[in-house]
């Protein structure tokens, strides 16, 4: 086959150059002698005769030009044909599990996210049904990044949002687990927007391959790229129907026109298209040409991503892999390459089903198909999904995070080319969560009577694992001019202090959570020679409290004063050990938050503390895959423990305390909850910047609210970012903060305001965490009365079994 | 009697792990951390049982690091940890796996982890500071590896005093 492609290709090359030889014989004839006394009507034949050959002389003087000039386009173009593959973007599989918390509205949201659709019964794959709190699925088969599972229909319950009875067969019951696939949530498109997966010739059903076939083109086989009585017959038939009705262009004709030209109707471009097809027929096989068309060929639009080849066009109509196509479905892709838009199955299901049902008689009428085979097939519905499962994303701004953390390793261009399968750390229902707290959030602070334009940040993570499972950087959903969450860089205010009461906790011998401090006025000479003298939010001066208090309450001076202590260069330091690599100035303000960070870099700060000093760098990425499945790279997860453990845990009571009593305290009744939760709000000069950050066991999330121009908003920690937190984590499964203390740290019960030992039940007795040896030496009254059983409720509560 | 009998067990369940030689480099965790931890237990295991679908990981994990395959390992005891994030059988699997792989600090900072939310006593105690050993000694850190060993026998007779 190969040979003889070459020996055309050679006797084309020969022709070519007895061509350029001819160019010049024929001027030569034209410029010998002309006989004399010849007839008018012989001078007239002669001029036309030179007429003739000067336009045969300017068509090979021209033409020839012109086809070499198309031939090395051709073959140029098609040798090194490679696609651009668009980069396929995963969220994160749901785990599904007996104990697993999920509510009713999660899963279904999971479900719907993951492009699964209810239906009667979950007869086949991509399908579920749902009777009450009964979940019966049947999960697609996927490669997920550490290997293939096959399809499998599994069921379970749901009570009081925890699967229970998950089964289906023996295997799931054994292993009481099952993955969904993930929800695909976004594609990396090629610079040309063209949206395609690749399939080879050999895995394509063999239906598709004759039917085209059989439609299209039914001379494939015989012809040499154009197929002339298929032409006349063509153009017969139009004449006589007065318009177009049939084209006589082959597969290769169509593929041509695809794949080099554009897409007006002129007479050069026919001839163009005419020539290129039999030069491609000319250095290529049918398998070739037939396996280029099957990719290249026009199927659809998504917005402004083009759906090439068949690949593509059944996942992205049926939702399924070629392979599992019926017959129904093949002749209704045939159908469409009349006219993508025209027979768009989603816009104009009655003409498509129409197109389907012509093409399923021509493949009965053709012998492909039985005359029963047919007619069953036109008995189904067209079984087009109602909406294709990805395409432009609906979360831009987890996107983007991706593609940065992606940049580290991979080129831009080979995101946009390499087909890579990319598999996140999303959690597609947390998300929609997120941006809905954000959305409605904001607009309900409008109503409250803050400024319409606010925008708001939010960021989400897994506390253990720092995976990202939701970030928001606008109000509005699928809007990313500018991403917030990534980029807005603010001033944190009071969401710093933690960090000057942790360095303060790890100087154990110095400071311990009711160590006494003062809350008062303070004046700091600045670098800059100026006098800085900060003030309270209510401008009150507090007096001597327990140190927790200061933070609790989130007094300024009280903060500064411990601040000065620890030192300004300490607090840059830490921050540094946290992760955060912008340049924080070295000031006593720095202490009150005059650092300007972004939300995503505040997740990362309080990751380490939610997670109780166990810092684990924030991922979006999990693994990145071939478009074959071969892993390319994984991103495990990486434990960077922080020293002083022990004062993080102490840190973290103090947090929670901030929402029992503090700054935060109304939390729970924006929540509607009393679970244990530690938070921390911020607010910064003329209330331009509103922070919340606060944690559950499981989770963390950062929100900001502010306006773009940075200008004073009206806001303050609690009063709006916090709104928007609540927003979040009310649709979120409860999970009260972990306070159990590490080795060496333990509750007892005190009186702060003694700075004394006290018991369980005395008078101003509470239970605060100390690092062993740092407690106060003295007893109060009470606790020689009781004796020494201070072993605190806290203990209790969180004390291994013996 | 009991104890030879462990040890039998142990060796038994090993046997699939050691296998394939490992390279010089990689400790041989079977014998450095698991079977001295397993003796001095004399086979006695505190910790709680896990949820079916974090044991079905954990057996995939083991297979998988049977056959040499520890990236494979680490990914499911990962996912195992997305279930159970402080479970400290799952912490301390982790870091044999990392200790495997040569990536003795992040073994190190697993072991710390598990043991810091484990029972800091018997036998995963063990195997927690035996694995903290060998990596800090991996790490120059000679001082700290033979502290560590001290601490891993003590987790057979000393209850720690507070939680």
């Amino acid at each position: 086959m190969v040979k003889k492609v070459k020996s055309k290709a050679k006797k084309v090359a020969g022709k070519k150059d007895t061509g350029k030889n001819k160019t010049g014989k024929p001027t030569g004839i034209k410029k010998g002698p002309v006989k004399k006394g010849v007839s008018q009507k012989r001078s007239l034949f002669k001029r036309l005769f030179r007429l003739c050959m000067l336009l045969a002389g300017l068509a090979i003087g021209l033409g020839v030009p012109w086809v070499m000039y198309l031939n090395m386009q051709v073959q140029s173009e098609f040798d090194g044909r490679k696609w651009d593959l668009p980069s396929r973007v995963f969220a994160r599989p749901l785990s599904l599990y007996d104990g697993a918390e999920i509510s009713k509205q999660s899963l279904l949201a999971e479900l719907d996210a993951a492009g699964y659709e209810k239906a009667a019964s979950a007869a086949s794959s991509g399908h579920f049904s749902v009777n009450g709190n009964h979940f019966d699925i049947y999960r697609r088969g996927f490669t997920f990044e550490d290997g293939a599972e096959p399809a499998l229909r599994f069921q379970l319950d749901l009570v009081g949002s925890r699967v229970s009875a998950l089964g289906g067969s023996e295997e799931i019951t054994a292993n009481g687990l099952v993955r969904l696939d993930p929800a695909e949530i976004a594609s990396i498109y090629p610079t040309d927007d063209e949206d395609r997966k690749l399939i080879a010739l050999q895995d394509t059903p063999e239906l598709l391959v004759t039917g085209l076939q059989a439609v299209e083109d039914r001379q494939f086989k015989h012809h040499h790229g154009i197929a002339p009585k298929s032409i006349a017959r063509a153009m017969l038939a139009n004449i006589r129907a007065g318009r177009t009705v049939q084209g006589g262009s082959t597969l290769t004709q169509q593929l041509v026109k695809n794949y080099f030209l554009t897409s007006d109707r002129t007479i050069i471009r026919k001839i163009n298209e005419a020539i290129m097809s039999l030069l491609l027929e000319l250095h290529y096989s049918k398998t070739e040409i037939l396996e280029a068309y099957l990719n290249e060929i026009f199927l659809g639009q998504q917005g402004k991503h083009a759906i090439h080849g068949f690949g593509r066009a059944s996942e992205f109509y049926f939702d399924k892999p070629l392979k599992d196509l019926n017959a129904q479905h093949i002749a209704l892709l045939v159908g469409m390459v009349r006219g993508a838009s025209y027979y768009n199955p989603r816009r104009n299901p009655d003409r498509a089903l129409g197109r389907r049902n012509q093409v399923l008689d021509m493949f009965a009428s053709t012998g492909i198909l039985t005359e029963q085979q047919a007619i069953d097939a036109k008995a189904q519905p067209l079984g087009v999904t109602s909406k294709p499962r990805s395409g432009d994303s609906r979360f831009p701004a987890f996107v983007d995070l991706v593609k940065r953390q992606l940049i580290r390793d991979y080129h831009a261009d080979d995101l946009r080319s390499e087909g890579l399968r990319i598999f996140t750390t999303l959690a597609p229902s947390e998300q929609e969560y997120a941006q809905t707290a954000v959305s409605t959030g904001l607009d309900d602070l409008a109503q409250r009577g803050l400024p319409a334009e606010l925008q708001a940040a939010l960021v989400l993570v897994d506390v253990a694992s720092g995976e990202v499972r939701a970030l928001v950087g606008d109000r509005s959903e699928g809007r990313n001019y500018f991403n917030r969450a990534l980029d807005a860089r603010r001033q944190v205010g009071s969401v710093i202090k933690p960090l000057v009461y942790l360095l303060a906790l790890e100087r154990s011998s110095d400071y311990n959570l009711i160590t006494p401090i003062v809350d008062e006025p303070i004046s700091l000479r600045q670098p800059d020679g100026s006098v800085w003298s900060p003030e309270n939010y209510d401008h009150i001066s507090h007096g001597g409290m327990p140190l927790m208090d200061g933070l609790i309450h989130s007094y300024n001076q009280a903060t500064v004063g411990v601040g000065m202590n620890i030192g300004v260069a300490n607090l840059i330091r830490k921050l540094d050990q946290l992760g955060i690599n912008s340049q924080v100035p070295a000031v006593p303000a720095t202490l009150l938050g005059a650092v300007e960070l972004t939300p995503i870099e505040v997740a990362q700060m309080y990751q380490s503390l939610a997670a109780g000093g166990y810092s684990v760098p924030l991922r979006s990425v999990t693994a990145v895959q071939t478009p074959q499945g071969e892993l390319l790279n994984r991103y495990p997860l990486r434990l960077m423990p922080l020293d002083n453990r022990d004062a993080v845990a102490l840190l973290n009571f103090a947090l929670t305390q901030v929402v029992e009593r503090g700054t935060a305290k109304n939390l729970h009744a924006l929540l509607g909850s009393n679970e244990l939760i530690a938070g921390k709000t911020g607010t910064t000069n003329e209330q331009r910047d509103s922070w919340f950050v606060g944690y559950t066991r499981e989770r963390v999330a950062v929100a900001w609210v502010g306006l773009d121009d940075n200008g004073p908003a009206r806001v303050t920690g609690s009063n709006a970012a916090m709104r928007v937190w609540a927003g979040l984590f009310k649709q979120l499964p409860p999970s009260s903060v972990d306070l159990r203390m590490p080795d060496g740290a333990g509750f007892i019960w005190v009186d702060p305001a003694e700075y004394a030992l006290s018991s369980e039940g005395c008078n101003d007795a509470v239970q605060v965490p100390f690092i062993d040896g740092t407690a106060p030496q003295a007893v109060t009254d009470c606790y020689k009365r009781q004796g020494d059983d201070n072993k605190s409720f806290w203990s209790k509560l969180f004390e291994r079994d013996e | 009697m009991i104890r030879s009998a462990s040890i039998l067990m142990l060796l038994f369940l090993a046997g699939c792990a050691t296998q394939a030689p490992a390279p010089v480099e990689r400790p041989d965790v079977d014998a450095v951390v698991r079977e001295p931890a397993s003796e001095d237990s004399e086979g006695v295991q505190v910790y709680s049982l896990q949820n079916p679908a974090v044991k079905q990981l954990v057996a995939q994990a083991k297979t998988a690091e049977g056959a040499g395959n520890l990236d494979q390992a680490s990914g499911l005891i990962e996912r195992a940890l997305r279930i159970e994030p402080q479970d400290p059988q799952l912490l301390q699997q982790m870091a044999e796996i990392k200790l495997q792989e040569s990536d003795f600090q992040q073994a190190l900072n697993f072991a710390v982890r598990s043991y810091e939310s484990g029972p800091r006593v018997g036998e995963i105690c063990s195997r927690n500071w035996r694995t903290i050993s060998v990596a800090r000694e991996s790490l120059q850190n000679t001082s700290g590896a033979a502290d560590a060993q001290e601490r891993a026998k003590q987790c057979m007779n000393v209850r720690p005093k507070k939680l």
